[in-house]
Formats: structure tokens, sequence, C-alpha cells
């Protein structure tokens, strides 16, 4: 099957089977931003956009993406740069396999929630896991940014 | 996951069709679907039916089959009508990126034993329509199923309610160990609890116990908690015994009730 | 679920005195490629594999030990783009060991790359490869094995001397002395002993004997093992692979590929983090089979699921502890017995073990007598490797639960038990010198140690009042605390080895090249702060290519906390090599002696000023302008530890415990490190606290479940779940100021110290608060209200 997607502002028309979901469509189209950590759609590495949503692109239906509007952080690179600077401020980034989708998951939380508490950012970004950091240091990031770019 | 074909039905008939007829897989969110290594011959898609919405009506509320998680932990509306029951129970599954995907057509028609969300349908008191208008209670349907191939068009709640909802995990993200939801319907209390770690079953006993009043003594919401353990079967899996789920059931039914009465 | 964190105040910044004494050590400087990754540019192995490679597949075994009567590949093979299938037969048959480790390595050469007998669930069987991925897939599930199935060991305190052997090959071998004995299910064993403990614990007024179970846990780096590997225009076999240390990997594969080790180049790109489990050659055998066969390019990455069935887990372990003690607290005697299960292949046996009892034992020095020993088993169960902490947060666990044991006996603060007893700066312990990896260590006094700093610092972050151990807080909710101490080492003593070489560059800026490898902790960016430090330069004039063997210097690799003390002792060794030669040359250039010329704020100048060059200029002049005395300026070191400096952590925590359900929650961990210098203080800060919360996973949630038939119950992230952001509360970490001589620019090791002390310390508050010791990691709510019920019931008795 062929589906069409706009991706990142990109429009790609790509080959896949019925059954393949996003993630493996997306990484063999070349956007390896998009990670993948495990099968089961617990760990977050996978996050993209989909019409300004963040989902698990590793449980999406490839062909059910066929039309829609996705957005890596490869497609939100001048905020994504503006969030790194805080990230690796903190140290936080780590080992970065987590990082783009846990980044992508932020910049929907700075759309979606205003002034949010850190109970409500550690709810909002509960489904990106990371095994390096411990959290806090993203914890740290966040609270300084979301300061920042409000201000 | 293997979809031989795949197929997205433009209209109810259609789909229903492609189930009943050509021996079709409904799709609903695909998160659960793909954990499964069978292969799908025929997947059928239900994306294009307008089956996302959350609806008020004069006495009562219905929700489509492919209305996500997130759009029900997040519904004003839902907030309103049954406080923070839904975001509550749901809150715990993974993160918002799979809520914003999974859905309350695939979490009803799985029957799953450790659903959060079934289980606080059935304390809802909900009722599920499959296509074409066969209307059934929720939570009969969880324990008996359902002859032959069905396809969920949605569910449908009371107008209001006053819910709480209790879980024990082991950590945030994993499944639940036992999980209950209480709710005061106006006239009547409804207990039920899942992941025992079977699906989810009302604890009609413990109800009968707090019978019709709004203000149940502490001695009836005891006796009620602890009738709730007796009247269920318990399991044991990987993430607790029988006997340790039977133990704390009473422990959750009365937090949940105390939380409702006040 | 903690809802309110505005209640757990944040640690109040204090800096560091190091921070005035240096321009670029000890500072917070980002990780040079954090933009990088964040952006999601092409890093990982699997970002990077040629889109013409071979997908890989294997075969795992689905019984927990049997011999394979055949392998029928035909109808695989007839799969359309199938390109092969290898089996044991296709390999040498030459005994290995997966362990990265030294040369000769102290794990047993126990294991064939593919062999004739499968020793667990997620064993290989056999590797295929086609053009796709779900051709491979298809093909993988086409092989026909037929099986003779056998009757496994599944249970580590049945498997001493049962009459099931699991390795009866007559092949295998250890590479000196370890205590390797096969035929009674031994893997390792030691057996060591300082003065009489039975007499000391015998004359000691107060004893204490406790015992845990520590279980296995998972790694889960959030990147699966990926390797992928081609031909390259000479005819050798590259690969490029998420392995901690590429020159083990390459010394172990031309092993057991029997190929001219000159044959082979390893890369390690970007990895998504390792914690030990990337530290053994697990997938890059069978691309490598693969690129030989076909000569073509082969790419694996291994599922979440084989991840678990079929790598390493942390080594599960049964700990006795016994303590001797005077009515003060004064401690005589400690005996630490240890049986520790190494799965299905010993890799890491002995070395795991015996840092059960060499990092944790020293930790009180006092003592008149102390033993360890016991016995490391095989199993029909995935094999046990490296992983942070490696045997110390084992040998801690029952240690410091041991400590508390006694305070409570004697009735004295756990706090001031420890002070009592422990290490000071200027001391040393026997330990040192008689246990080591191998065998024998390496005697060596503490030249620093501020645990006392640490512990003084943590009881004023947690708020520790000894009168005050548990309090309620709403009607079977009770809040409590605990505390434990740690210890690790800095990279093994006159074992490990790296190397770093700076080459000066036109423009004036420095490549430097080290073996040292970075699994996202920061070590690239650690190890350009020190090569700038020591140059007198900025961090941006260092640009950083590492662990390729190839092109980058020797180095052991990431593991054993080595990289900052061991690689970055290189790094300053290098720099001061290449600065010497700088102005050497410039000295010549100049026509004046070396000794009258200064280099300073990226200039040269003699003393008294008449003459002055800037590095910028004097880059061209040495590569274009200066004729016959033109030459690249560059300078390699090594270096090796002669001891292994430990650094030293509290550990104080606060829970909130439901005696009506079990539940334990961490409201607060408190972490106070001496790492010595941190090189950079934000990049060590995180490694406590990660580790801290790996520490957390292991006493509270993780746990590696098996079937009775030996098939792993846990084998992904939807039945072994890991801490989310929302388990823990607050965890603060504070480093103190402390100077390790012997270290770079004062500094120790901060990759594993920090997840030693969770285990103890939450099941020290879990005594605190009910008065019952748990002994069984991990402690589920099950398991923590069964213990109170029982409690109840023999309480009712
Ligand atoms: C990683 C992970 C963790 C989870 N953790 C939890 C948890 O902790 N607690 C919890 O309660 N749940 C949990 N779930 C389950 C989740 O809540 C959903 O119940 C589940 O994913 C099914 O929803 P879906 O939309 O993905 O269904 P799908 O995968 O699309 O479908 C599931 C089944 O329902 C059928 N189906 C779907 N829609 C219809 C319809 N309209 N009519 C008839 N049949 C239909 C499908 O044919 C299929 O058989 C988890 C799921 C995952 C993937
Ligand atoms: S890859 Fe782990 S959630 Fe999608
Ligand atoms: S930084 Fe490694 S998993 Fe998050």
């Amino acid at each position: 099957m062929t589906i069409t997607i706009y991706i990142n502002g990109k429009r790609e028309i790509l080959e896949c089977q019925p059954g393949d979901m996003l993630t493996e469509v997306l990484r063999k189209a070349g956007y390896v931003e998009v990670k993948k950590g495990c099968d089961t759609a617990s760990c977050g590495a996978c996050t993209v956009l989909i019409e300004d949503k963040p989902v698990l692109s590793c449980s999406y239906l490839a062909v059910r993406a066929d039309g829609k509007r996705i957005t890596t952080i490869q497609g939100v690179a001048e905020e994504a740069k503006k969030f790194a600077q805080f990230l690796t401020a903190e140290g936080a980034d780590q080992c970065g396999f987590c990082a783009p989708g846990f980044a992508l998951t932020v910049l929907s939380m700075k759309k979606e929630l205003r002034n949010p508490s850190e109970a409500e950012i550690r709810h909002y970004l509960s489904g990106n896991l990371c095994r390096c950091s411990g959290y806090e240091g993203q914890i740290r990031a966040i609270k300084k940014y979301l300061e920042a770019v409000h201000d | 996951m293997e979809i031989r074909e795949y197929a997205r039905p433009k209209s109810m008939d259609e789909a229903m069709h492609l189930i009943h007829e050509e021996h079709g897989t409904a799709i609903g969110g695909s998160a659960w679907l793909r954990t499964n290594t069978k292969t799908v011959m025929l997947g059928v898609d239900l994306s294009d039916l307008g089956l996302e919405y959350i609806r008020e009506f004069q006495d009562h509320i219905e929700i489509g089959a492919m209305t996500t998680y997130r759009e029900l932990e997040t519904s004003l509306l839902l907030a309103s009508r049954f406080g923070k029951i839904f975001s509550t129970a749901v809150g715990h599954i993974v993160g918002i990126q799979l809520r914003s995907i999974i859905t309350v057509g695939g979490t009803v028609a799985g029957r799953y034993g450790f659903s959060d969300l079934n289980t606080t349908l059935c304390a809802l008191g909900a009722r599920v329509v499959f296509y074409p208008n066969i209307e059934e209670d929720l939570a009969s349907f969880i324990e008996k199923g359902y002859a032959g191939p069905f396809l969920i068009e949605k569910i449908i709640l009371p107008s209001s309610a006053r819910a709480a909802y209790q879980q024990m995990r082991i950590s945030e993200n994993d499944f639940p160990i036992i999980n209950t939801a209480v709710a005061w319907m106006g006239t009547e209390w409804r207990v039920a609890a899942g992941s025992r770690p079977a699906a989810a079953r009302l604890c009609r006993n413990a109800m009968k116990i707090l019978a019709d009043s709004a203000n149940p003594s502490n001695e009836q919401i005891e006796a009620a908690a602890q009738e709730s353990s007796k009247e269920l079967q318990f399991g044991s899996d990987i993430r607790a015994s029988a006997t340790y789920r039977q133990k704390i059931l009473p422990v959750l039914v009365r937090r949940a009730l105390l939380e409702v009465r006040g | 679920m903690i809802d309110n964190f505005d209640s757990i105040p944040p640690a109040d910044s204090k800096t560091l005195k190091a921070t005035q004494k240096f321009n670029v050590i000890a500072h917070d400087i980002a990780k040079i490629d954090g933009e990088g990754l964040v952006l999601g540019r092409p890093a990982f192995a699997d970002d990077l594999a040629p889109a013409n490679a071979l997908y890989v597949k294997l075969v795992r075994s689905p019984h927990a030990f049997a011999r394979i009567i055949s392998i029928d590949p035909s109808e695989a093979l007839a799969l359309p783009g199938v390109a092969c299938v290898l089996t044991w037969k296709d390999c040498p048959r030459v005994p290995i060991t997966r362990a990265g480790q030294g040369n000769p390595e102290p794990s047993p050469h126990d294991r064939f790359i593919l062999d004739e007998y499968v020793r667990y669930v997620g064993d290989e069987v056999a590797v295929v490869a086609a053009e796709d991925e779900a051709t491979a897939e298809k093909a993988a599930m086409l092989v026909k094995v037929q099986y003779e199935v056998l009757q496994p060991v599944l249970d580590f305190e049945k498997a001493l001397d049962n009459p099931i052997v699991i390795h009866p090959e007559p092949e295998i071998h250890e590479m000196f002395p370890i205590g390797f004995e096969p035929k009674r299910n031994i893997a390792a064993a030691y057996n060591m002993e300082i003065g009489n403990v039975e007499q000391e614990l015998a004359k000691s007024p107060v004893q204490v004997e406790t015992t845990v179970h520590t279980q296995a846990q998972q790694h889960v780096a959030l990147e699966p093992h990926t390797a992928f590997s081609y031909i390259d225009i000479h005819g050798r076999l590259v690969i490029v692979t998420s392995t901690q240390n590429p020159w083990h990997t390459r010394r172990l594969l031309a092993l057991a590929l029997q190929m001219p080790l000159r044959q082979i180049r390893i890369i390690k790109p970007r990895i998504g983090g390792g914690f030990g489990g990337k530290q053994h050659i697990h997938i890059e055998p069978y691309v490598a089979m693969v690129t030989l066969k076909t000569g073509k390019p082969a790419r694996l990455a291994l599922t979440r699921r084989e991840v678990f069935e079929a790598t390493f887990t942390r080594h599960e372990m049964r700990v006795k502890v016994r303590l001797g003690a005077n009515s003060d607290g004064k401690l005589n005697a400690i005996d630490m017995q240890v049986l520790s299960n190494t799965g299905a292949y010993g890799e890491h046996a002995l070395t795991v073990f015996m840092v059960a009892g060499s990092k944790t034992l020293p930790l009180y020095n006092k003592v008149n007598a102390v033993r360890f020993g016991g016995h490391v088993v095989y199993t029909n169960k995935v094999s046990a490797g490296a992983f942070r902490g490696y045997g110390a947060i084992q040998g801690l666990t029952g240690l410091e639960s041991a400590m508390d044991e006694l305070a409570h006996k004697i009735g004295i603060d756990p706090v001031e038990l420890r002070r009592k007893n422990m290490i000071h700066e200027g001391e040393t312990s026997d330990v040192f010198r008689i246990m080591g990896e191998g065998t024998e260590g390496v005697a060596m006094t503490i030249e620093s140690c501020k645990l006392e700093e640490c512990i003084a610092r943590g009881k004023e972050l947690i708020g520790w009042n000894p009168d005050r151990l548990v309090w309620e807080v709403a009607p079977g909710k009770v809040r409590a605390m605990g505390m434990a101490i740690a210890m690790q080492g800095s990279g093994l003593p006159l074992i490990d080895m790296g190397s770093a070489r700076i080459e000066f560059q036109d423009g004036g800026f420095f490549k430097l090249h080290v073996g040292a490898t970075d699994l996202g902790t920061g070590s690239d960016t650690i190890l350009a702060q020190i090569a700038a430090e020591e140059l007198g330069v900025d961090v941006e004039s260092i640009v950083v290519y590492s662990s390729d063997t190839d092109n980058t210097p020797f180095d052991v690799g990431a593991y054993a906390s080595s990289t900052t003390y061991v690689s970055g002792s290189a790094v300053v060794k290098a720099a001061r090599s290449l600065k010497k030669k700088l102005i050497e040359a410039v000295a010549q250039k100049f026509g004046v002696d070396p000794a009258f010329v200064i280099f300073d704020n990226k200039t040269f100048k003699t003393l008294n000023g008449s003459k002055s060059l800037s590095l910028y200029d004097f880059s061209f002049d040495t590569l274009y302008h200066d004729g016959e005395r033109m030459k690249t300026i560059e300078a390699t070191e090594s270096f090796t530890g002669a001891k292994s400096p430990p650094p030293y952590l509290a550990g104080f925590v606060e829970i909130e415990l439901d005696k009506e359900t079990g539940k334990v929650e961490v409201i607060h961990y408190v972490s106070v490190a001496d790492v010595g210098t941190p090189i950079n203080p934000n990049l060590a800060t995180i490694q406590i606290e990660g580790a801290a919360l790996q520490g957390i996973g292991l006493a509270l949630y993780e746990d590696v479940r098996y079937s009775e038939r030996g098939h792993m119950l846990s084998h992904n992230l939807m039945t072994y779940a890991i801490p989310s952001r929302e388990d823990v509360g607050r965890i603060t970490v504070e480093l103190v100021d402390s100077y390790e001589p012997s270290g770079p620019f004062g500094a120790k090791s901060a990759g594993e110290i920090g997840i030693d002390t969770p285990p103890a310390a939450i099941s020290n508050a879990i005594r605190n608060a009910i008065g019952i010791r748990l002994t069984d990691y991990p402690f589920t709510p099950e398991r923590v209200l069964m213990a109170i019920d029982k409690a109840k019931t023999e309480g009712a008795n």
C-alpha cells in the first residue's frame, strides 16, 4: 500500500504493509529521530505528534496516518534547540535515546498546560521512560525552561 | 502484527458486514491488537465512522466506541457529571501518548481482566450498544461475553453519579494488582472490582448491604467492604497472589466508599 | 503517588570549593553531544546501518535445557530473500566467554557462539539473514529444530552438586584458578579469612545474623543491543556496535571466529545506555558470521524481549552476614557468606561475587577478624553479567541491613554505629590487599574519604532524628526513615589501562582521541574538560573522537567506574606531554631554552616578554610555514591505576508505608557523595540520581520472574516495569568537597556508587516502620503486607 503523509511540513509518499506500525515506516524513510525502545507501547521513545497530539508511533498503524500531519522532533527543531539548552545545562541529556520523544512531549505539554505544578508535569510526561537520569534533572530543566519561555 | 487485508469502511453497515460476513477484525486503537502475534486476515479500521464523541442527552451520556482514553480523562463534561473518576481510573495507564490512542470500544470488547476502565464502567452502570442497536448491561457483557462477532458502537452512561476509584499497583506504570470502583447512583450503590486478576464483576452482596442510603454507616461500609472479598473469586499471577488480592480489596472498597460518602 | 512536591524542599545549591580552583574542571559544561541527541540526529547503530544490510534474526531455544538433535533450514532457505541460515556446525568449536574483561579473562571459557546444547530459554540456536526484516522473522520461524529436552536446574539454592550437570562438555576451562568446578555446577568459588572470625564472634557480647536475598535485575538501557557489520575496502570486518568495550569485543570476537585481530575493526557510535549490560559480546558474533558468510552488510537490533530473555541480568544473590560487637557498638568481626547465581554461563561469575566482599568489607576496617566466601553456581536461567553496582550493591545490602539490626539490638542511633566503625582518611584495610577482582588485590591507603561529611550533610537534608525514625501520618499510614553507607572503586588497579592521544591542529584546536567509551554518561565531555584544563584552553578548542579500534588508542572500556579516573588520568598525561612538546617547538622557533617559554591564554611568550606567538599562528607555522621544522605535534599517553580509590556515599530515605495494603512509597531519597573533585558536577549528580532510582527500582518494583519450566514471565516492559516519573517523590543529590591526590584533578568515580544504598536504606526504613526485617527483594506491597500479617499472628500466639 502507499500512504501520503505530511511530515514536518513535507509531503511524503511511502510504501507500507497494512500491519506496519508508523515507527518502522518513518525510520525506513529516514526519520531516525523516532526511536524504538520496546515492543509493547511502554517507553515513549517513539513519540511523534499526529495532528499536533503526542502519540506512540509504535502502536499507531501507518495506514491510519494516511493523509495526516505528522511532526517529529526535527519538525520543531528551533523550539527543541531552545529546550535542549536547558536540558544540557542540567546535564540531564545523558544517553539521549529517550530525548527526542521526551522533548517532543515536553513541547506539547507547554502548549497544553498553563503553569503546571510539578505533579502535573510528572503526570503529563509519565509515558516517557528514562533509565539514565532518574528524572530529577529533567524536571529541573523543564521547570527552568517553562519559566524562561513564559516570561 | 501482520494484517493481510485492510479496510476502512465509511458506514456502520459496511463495517458490520465486514465483521459479520467476512470475518473481519475490528481495529480500535490497535495498541492491544499489536501485542498479539496472531495474523489478522482482514483488519476493519473503525476510525472513519464518526465514533469519537462524548455527548450528553437529557437522561444519559453516550460515548462513542472510538473515543480515546485521553478524551475521557480530559472531558469537562464527564468531570462535571462524575467527578475525577475517569482521570483517576485511567491516569496510570502508561502515558498520554498511549492514552491518545487506546479506545473505549477496544477496551470493552476485550473484557480484559486488568482493565481499569471496565471496572469503572461496571460501577457506573454503563450499558453497551452493539450495532445495530442491541443494548446490553456492560457488566453482564463483561461477565458473559457475546455470542458471535460483534461491533460496539457506543456505551451509555447515566447522566451523573458520585463515584470513586481505588487501585493497587506495584509501580505507577504497571498493570493493576486489583482495582475497584464504587458509585452512588442517587437511588442505589454500585460496587465493582476487577483485576482479580480476572475481569470486573459487580459485588452484589456488598451492594445489598449498602442498600439505598446515600449515607451508609461506618459499620455498613465495613461490612460491605468485607463482603466484597468474600463474594468474588481471586487468582494469582506474577504480580500478586489470590490471598493478597482478597486481603486488600476490602481496604480499597472501604476507602472508595468513604471517599464518596464523605 | 506523591502529589505535593512543594512539601519536599529541593537542596539549596552550594558551591564546591573546587569550582573556584579550576577554569574548566568542576564546572557544569554542557554535554557536547546534547543538542544533537535531543534533535535525534542519526547517532545510534540502528540509525547508521547501511540501507542494503541484511536483517539478522536469531532462532532461540524454547527450552531451559536441551540438546539439539537436528536443525532443518530447508524451508527457511526456500523463502525468497533469505540469504543464509547458520547453526553450530558453521562455528569454530572454540570455548569463549562473552564477558568484556581484561586478558586473560577471570570468567571461564564455557560458551560457544552456537552450541549443540542450549542452556536457557532464549539461548541462541541458529542465525538467519534475509533482505528485509519481515522475511528474516518469517524464516526464523521456519527453521525446524528438533530437541532432546533435558531436565533443567532452576533454583540456585539447589544447583550445587545437583546430579544434573549443566556444563558436561570437556573443552571448557578457566583461564586461571577461579574455583571452577563445572561437574559440581560451580562457575567460581573463593574463601578468605583475616584473623579468627569464629573466635571473635564468640567473644562478642552482641551478635546478629542477617540473610538477604537480592533478585536478578534487568538493565533496561533504553536502546536495545544493536550492531551492524560490513567488509571494508581492505577486506576487513568492521562492526559498528553498542558496546561498552570495543577492544575486548575485538579480542573476544577474534577468538570466537578464529580470525586474526588485525582483520577486525570495532566502532562504537553513540549508545543508548549501558549500565554494564553492553559489556559483553551478545550480538556482534552473529552479524559478523552473516557478513563473513555472505560478504554483505548485516544488521541486528534485538527486540526488548530478546534483551530481557537472552542478554544478561544482575546476579541474584543470597548474602548472609554475621556481626559480632561490643555492647558500645564497636565491631569485632564480620562474616559474609554468599551464594551467587550466574545463570547458564559464567560471565563475571567470580568478579561480581568478589566485589560483594572487596568493595563492602573495607567500610568497617576496625574489626579484629573478617571472613568472606561462597560459591557462584550455574542454573538454567539467562546468564548474569556486569551491572552497575557489580556485587557491591548485593554485599552492601546484606552488610548494611545487618548493621541496622545491630543498632537495634544495642539501642543506638544507626548513624552513630556506623560512625564508630567506619573507615577514615589515612587508614587502610587488609581486604584491599587480599581481595581483588581476579583473585589478589592491591594494598592501598585511603587518601580521600569524606564519609563523615556525607553523613552529616545527609542527616541535615533528610531531617534525621534518631528519636523519631517512624511517625504516623494517618490511621494505618506511617512515615519512616532509614539509611546506609557505601563505597565502590575507581577502575581496576594494575588491570585497567586507558590511553589518550592529543594532536595539535591548524586553527589552533586539538584533536583528542580516546579509546574510552561514552555510554551516555558524558565521558567524552568530561575527558575534553580534563584536556582543556591541563592545556589551559577552553573546552571548545578540544574536538573529541572516541571508541574506534582503528583510530583511537587503546582503552579497556567503560566499566568498573573507570573512565574518569583511568582514562581521565591518561588524558592528563597526554595533555601535559603535549604542552611540553608545544613549548619545546616554540622555544626552538624563538631560539631560546624551553624553560624560558610560557603558554598562557592561547599565547606563547618568552619570560621577559620579548617574543610572543599566538597558538593560532603557531598552528599554521608548524604545519605549513616552518620548512624543515614542520611537524605534527601530538602526544599519546597511557595510565593504569596503582590503586582504586573508593568514592563514598551516605544514603538516607524517607518512606511512607501503608500498613493496610503493604504499599511502600519513597517520599525523599538523599544521596550525599564523595566522588573526589567532580570534573563536571552536573553530570556526576545525574549519574547518582539515575543510579539511586535504579536502586530504588531493585528495592521495590523490579523482578525477573520465571515459570516452573524456566520461561521468563517478565519478558517485556509490560511485565517488568521500571520506575516512571511518578513513582518517587524526590531524589536529592549533593557532592561534598573532596580531593583524591591520585586522581585527575582530584577526581575519583561517580558512575556506580549511587545505586548501592537504596536497597539497604529502604529495608532499614521498613524495619523502623513496622519492626520487621524484610529479606526477599523486591519489597512488593504483597511481601510487606504478608510480613506484617505474619508478625501479627506470631505476636498473637
Ligand atoms: C502497554 C499497554 C499497557 C496497558 N496498561 C493498561 C493498564 O494498566 N490498565 C488498563 O486498564 N488497561 C491497560 N492497557 C489496555 C488499554 O487500556 C486498552 O484497553 C487496550 O489497549 C485496548 O484498546 P485498543 O483501542 O488499543 O483496542 P484494539 O487493540 O484496537 O482492539 C482490542 C480488541 O478489541 C476489538 N475491538 C476494538 N474496537 C472494537 C469495537 N468497536 N467493536 C468490537 N470489537 C472491537 C479488537 O478487534 C480487538 O480484538 C494497556 C495497553 C497497553 C498496550
Ligand atoms: S517504542 Fe516503546 S513505546 Fe513505542
Ligand atoms: S537519557 Fe538515557 S534513557 Fe533517558
